[in-house]
């Protein structure tokens, strides 16, 4: 297991080089992004539209901050962490063909992002679920936001970070899962324990 | 009780449980950080002590989602606190504006956010009238919404539930290692077998909502099953964050109600780590006492 410190743009070499257990850091810009952010994402691309932000080699945090209102109209950070993943698993392939090198949450993903990350070359990173006041440390600024009439949680977030983390790779892009080797071994212990019938 | 004492105890309440976690909780996580032997989940285990001391000591939230908040009032016969709706949602109201709690709460079909954190049905309060109760017991609990992407319901039946009810722990099971890192282990599960679906659902909540996550059950045969399911569900080795480790489970908690002969019902609900509640009994007589 080794510890690495990037910055955005990540390229696709560096994000080959990470493996499950991993643990990284990331500086430069983090996009927030949700389930509404994500359907708002595919629609424009869908249609052919420009996509607000650019997105060849970003991290893209699962997440949705607090984050209050200066008199001036800017926002400032209070805090924020991940969220669950698995709500954006049916987005894995266009995230990867825009240029995401990290997906950022909590709990893991599924199949499609498993074959997928292993396509583009992008990982999973796991942050500490519920530490928000935490991981709020690891943001300098919040850049702007991008489509807030979805809701505060449901914008997209662009954050200036400096060693935001740490995260764990959960999923590389050489198949490997952390969740996946839990859920098997976990299948077969429940079957000893509490046999079906 | 006079009502406004009643009332700003039920405000201070509120707010405290927004700002802070119930101590049992944080003990059983310490608990799990000094038998733990996984090095990511001891890093895991490491931020979430640190986060909580991050958020005492900056005044910020512990979590960024504030759940969904639910209450459980209990009154007698000349105690009625008609307040209660209104005095929850000042104080909810005002810390979402403080940036304890992010605005939310969403229709469920156009997904327009209310932005108060309040709205049709929110807050939920269960009310229960018990005759002859000297006293008003207020318990409120924001739960997570990631824990409740975990959550399982099963009508099953005498058939499924198996010999020595091993169908039933085999379900359990199951849905604890499908839910795996989604409800932010090291969780908590509350578990309500009875009734119909309605009232099995309703009692997984209220148990681990309301119950401190250190207690005993005083129903034997339910208390023997928590302990059983909580070290089976932790020798599944699924860790604090889902990521390996020792602990992923730090209670389970279950209630009972009887049911059609039919039918077993069974209602699975998960409860992050960040187990933001408080609860207060209100006594007629003036004093107030700290439940939870």
């Amino acid at each position: 297991m080794a510890t690495y410190k990037l910055t955005t743009p990540i390229s696709e070499e560096d994000a080959r080089k990470l493996k499950v257990g991993d643990v990284v850091y990331i500086s430069g810009h983090i996009f927030t992004s949700r389930d509404m952010a994500h359907l708002k994402l595919r629609e424009l691309l869908e249609k052919g539209e420009p996509l607000p932000k650019d997105f060849q080699g970003a991290a893209v945090f699962h997440a949705g901050p607090v984050a209050l209102k200066n008199e001036d109209g800017s926002w400032r950070l209070n805090v924020i962490g991940p969220t669950t993943s698995i709500r954006m698993e049916p987005h894995a392939d266009w995230i990867g063909r825009i240029g995401v090198k990290a997906i950022l949450g909590k709990g893991g993903m599924a199949e499609d992002t498993l074959r997928c990350a292993e396509k583009y070359g992008y990982v999973y990173l796991q942050a500490a679920p519920g530490c928000a006041a935490k991981l709020a440390g690891g943001v300098d600024r919040i850049v702007d936001v991008t489509w807030f009439e979805l809701g505060m949680p449901e914008a997209l977030w662009d954050l200036e970070c400096t060693e935001f983390g740490p995260l764990v790779v959960g999923m590389d892009s050489h198949g490997g899962s952390i969740y996946k080797d839990i859920k098997e071994a976990g299948q077969k212990k429940i079957d000893e324990m509490y046999p079906a019938f | 009780m006079d009502e406004k004492i009643a009332r700003q105890a039920v405000y201070d309440a509120v707010i405290r449980a927004v700002t802070e976690i119930s101590e049992d909780v944080k003990g059983l996580l310490e608990e799990a950080r000094a038998r733990e032997t996984n090095p990511t989940a001891q890093s895991m285990e490491d931020s979430m002590l640190e986060n909580l001391e991050i958020a005492k000591r900056l005044d910020k939230a512990v979590c960024q989602s504030p759940g969904y908040p639910t209450t459980w009032v209990s009154f007698g016969d000349d105690n009625f606190p008609a307040y209660m709706k209104e005095v929850i949602s000042e104080a909810v109201g005002e810390a979402t504006r403080k940036g304890y709690l992010r605005p939310s709460i969403v229709d469920p079909l156009t997904r327009v956010n209310s932005g108060n954190n309040t709205g049709r049905g929110v807050p939920n309060i269960e009310y229960e009238y018990n005759p002859g109760q000297q006293y008003v017991d207020f318990i409120i609990s924001f739960k997570g919404c990631g824990a409740e992407l975990g959550n399982a319901m099963q009508i099953m039946t005498p058939a499924k539930l198996g010999k020595d009810l091993v169908g039933l722990k085999r379900f359990i099971l199951e849905t604890a290692l499908n839910a795996g890192g989604k409800p932010c282990p090291p969780f908590g599960i509350g578990i309500g077998i009875g009734g119909q679906m309605d009232i099995a659902a309703k009692m997984s909540r209220k148990a681990i909502s309301t119950r401190r996550w250190d207690d005993e059950n005083p129903d034997p045969q339910l208390n023997e099953l928590e302990k059983e399911l909580k070290d089976a569900i932790n020798s599944l080795k699924i860790g604090a964050a889902g990521t390996g480790g020792d602990t992923v489970c730090l209670a389970v908690k279950m209630d009972r109600a009887h049911t059609h002969t039919a039918i077993a019902p069974v209602a699975i609900n998960f409860h992050c780590w960040v187990a933001r509640r408080a609860g207060i009994r209100l006594w007629n007589d003036g004093r107030i006492e700290k439940l939870l």
